[in-house]
């Protein structure tokens, strides 16, 4: 007789799994800290994201929406589920602390992406890693900025 | 989450599949130099990438590898004799060479050429490390020969086994670059098993499980760094490396032998997930050696005379309530490799990701992904040489350091997350 484990591994079995959904939407903030953010970020935006906002980072404490506008962070950070910060090499992302301090206390995820590193000298992205890491759960250097939009959609932004 | 069509593009591996196409474009292994022990051995039935194979060594100790059935009537060669440089069928004693040529239809005037007709698909099958490597793609494109590190140490330094894994390659691969799994279901290890205790390296897991990830691109694939504090305002880097497709290679803990897997498809349902564990600058004790074949460490027990798993989903994994209740495992299951295989063969043959949540730490499997994806576009559309089919990607270690909190890992050990004879790993 085939044991629990057995049969319930089989391709058959696989057709009684629930259907219904296992999650709800989660708030992804986008936050270009930077130039080299900002224009990711400006070309993310375009992409009929569902459950993510794109925001840049203005003064110390305050962020902008794409059109402008000013955001507060307390009140962006408050509504997020995740917080992506995006940089490039060079040491510019120096908004990162006030914002991440933001999420420390809110208890929101963060995981930063750095952009264009592969052509930078490695001591200006070592200035990035050094602003970024304290902020962030998750660090990522991609060598293409694509690798953004498959990220947002692997976790459902 | 993946969309179906992402999906089955990346788990799919099977003839005229595009992931199909591009596994076989390197060299994977097949099977352990073991399993055929001598010239004129019984041949070995080998199933890779859903096509079904046979292996054998012939009398001047060359190796096939090549359809398993007769091109006479579809029987398996797997009954016939092997002998003479050629395996001959059983049925009707039409004869084959390591190549696959037909040399010999008894039945038929040698004179009619007819046997010059026939020959069957075959592939390359090289010995290197102990281990037997095929190329399934088209001759003409076949790589030099594969370069890993733990095949070119000498014998004496190197351990390679296999095990039979229920599920698709990927969901087995994937498990193996999920570096935030390790503090939950293997912690009950790190400080009792024979080829992990004893390295202070241990102290700075148990001590932090929250580690902090970076995933950086590699020439061949990833490094995946797991970052824990240490002494003096230092981090403590676990660096894992990731080759493309399907190699990975984990961070040694102290003077331990280092180890990594390969998963090989053998069909959509099944894998092949070799283990290997060597040191480059030292020969593997006698207690290692007998603790790798009792199963320690990354090994396995197996069902006598196969390559199953002796905890298998027939006998749930042999699980125990009572070491999972008292803390002796996290799961019930008794070894690192069938904690894992068993939690990722429950996933299903074939998991299906568009249910699936990933967080923030999955960052290291979605790149992998989207890596895949990639190189499976440019290979496909522009018959771009995916990364890791360059023997360069191959020379890769994996690393366990301690560096200023400033520097890039990739910067910090960007010395010792290559292979370089006869210097030690990078370890704590």
């Amino acid at each position: 007789m085939q044991t629990e484990s057995a049969r319930m591994t089989s391709a058959a079995e696989a057709r009684f799994r629930v259907q219904a959904p296992n999650s709800t939407p989660r708030a992804m903030l986008v936050i270009a800290l930077d130039a080299a953010g900002r224009r990711v970020v400006e070309r993310l935006a375009g992409g009929g994201w569902r459950h993510a906002t794109f925001l840049t980072a203005a003064a110390p404490d305050a962020l902008r929406d794409l059109e402008g506008a000013t955001r507060s962070v307390r009140d962006e950070i408050a509504a997020a589920d995740l917080v992506v910060f995006v940089a490039g090499p060079g040491g510019h992302a120096h908004a990162v602390s006030a914002i991440g301090l933001a999420c420390s206390d809110r208890r929101v995820t963060t995981t930063a992406l750095i952009v264009g590193a592969t052509t930078a000298d490695p001591p200006e992205v070592s200035r990035t890693l050094a602003q970024l890491r304290p902020w962030s759960l998750m660090v990522v250097v991609a060598e293409h900025d694509d690798y953004i939009g498959d990220m947002m959609t692997a976790l459902r932004a | 989450m993946l969309r179906k069509e992402q999906n089955d593009l990346l788990t799919l591996t099977g003839p005229g599949t595009a992931m199909g196409r591009m596994f076989r474009s390197y060299w994977i292994p097949a099977l352990l130099s073991g399993e055929l022990p001598e010239n004129d051995c019984p041949p070995v039935r080998v199933k890779l990438l859903s096509e079904r194979l046979i292996a054998f060594r012939d009398s001047d100790g060359r190796y096939g590898l090549m359809d398993e059935f007769c091109a006479h009537r579809g029987v398996s060669l797997w009954f016939g004799r092997n002998e003479a440089c050629g395996l001959r069928c059983a049925y009707h004693g039409w004869k084959y060479d390591v190549t696959g040529r037909c040399v010999e239809v008894p039945s038929e005037p040698e004179a009619s050429g007819f046997a010059k007709k026939i020959a069957l698909r075959s592939y390359p099958l090289v010995e290197r490390g102990g281990v037997l490597w095929t190329h399934m793609g088209e001759a003409a494109a076949a790589p030099p020969p594969p370069e890993w590190e733990f095949i070119t140490v000498p014998r004496a330094q190197t351990f390679a086994s296999k095990r039979l894994q229920e599920c698709n390659w990927l969901q087995a691969m994937e498990g193996g670059i999920d570096s935030s799994h390790v503090s939950w279901l293997h912690r009950g290890d790190l400080d009792s098993d024979p080829l992990f205790k004893g390295a202070r390296g241990n102290q700075y897991n148990l001590s932090d499980a929250r580690p902090v990830f970076e995933v950086v691109e590699s020439p061949g694939g990833l490094y995946i760094g797991a970052r824990r504090n240490a002494e003096g305002g230092q981090y403590y880097w676990r660096i894992t490396q990731w080759v493309m497709p399907s190699f990975t290679m984990i961070a040694p803990r102290g003077g331990h032998a280092v180890h990594g897997h390969f998963w090989i498809p053998i069909d959509d349902e099944s894998c092949w997930a070799w283990s290997y564990d060597y040191h480059p600058v030292r020969e593997l004790t006698p207690a290692e050696l007998t603790a790798m074949r009792d199963g320690k460490g990354i090994h396995v027990r197996y069902v006598p005379g196969t390559f199953r798993p002796l905890a298998n989903k027939d006998n749930d994994y042999l699980i125990d309530r009572a070491a999972q209740r008292a803390g002796r495992t996290f799961s019930g299951v008794e070894g690192i490799a069938m904690q894992d295989a068993s939690l990722q063969e429950s996933m299903g043959p074939v998991v299906d990701r568009t249910k699936e949540n990933l967080v923030s730490t999955d960052n290291g499997i979605i790149m992998a992904r989207h890596r895949l994806l990639r190189a499976l576009k440019a290979f496909t559309d522009t018959g771009v040489v995916p990364p890791g089919v360059d023997p360069a990607h191959q020379k890769v270690r994996s690393a366990a350091i301690v560096l200023p909190p400033d520097v890039p890992f990739t910067e910090g050990a960007r010395d010792v997350l290559v292979a370089r004879p006869s210097v030690a790993p990078a370890s704590v």
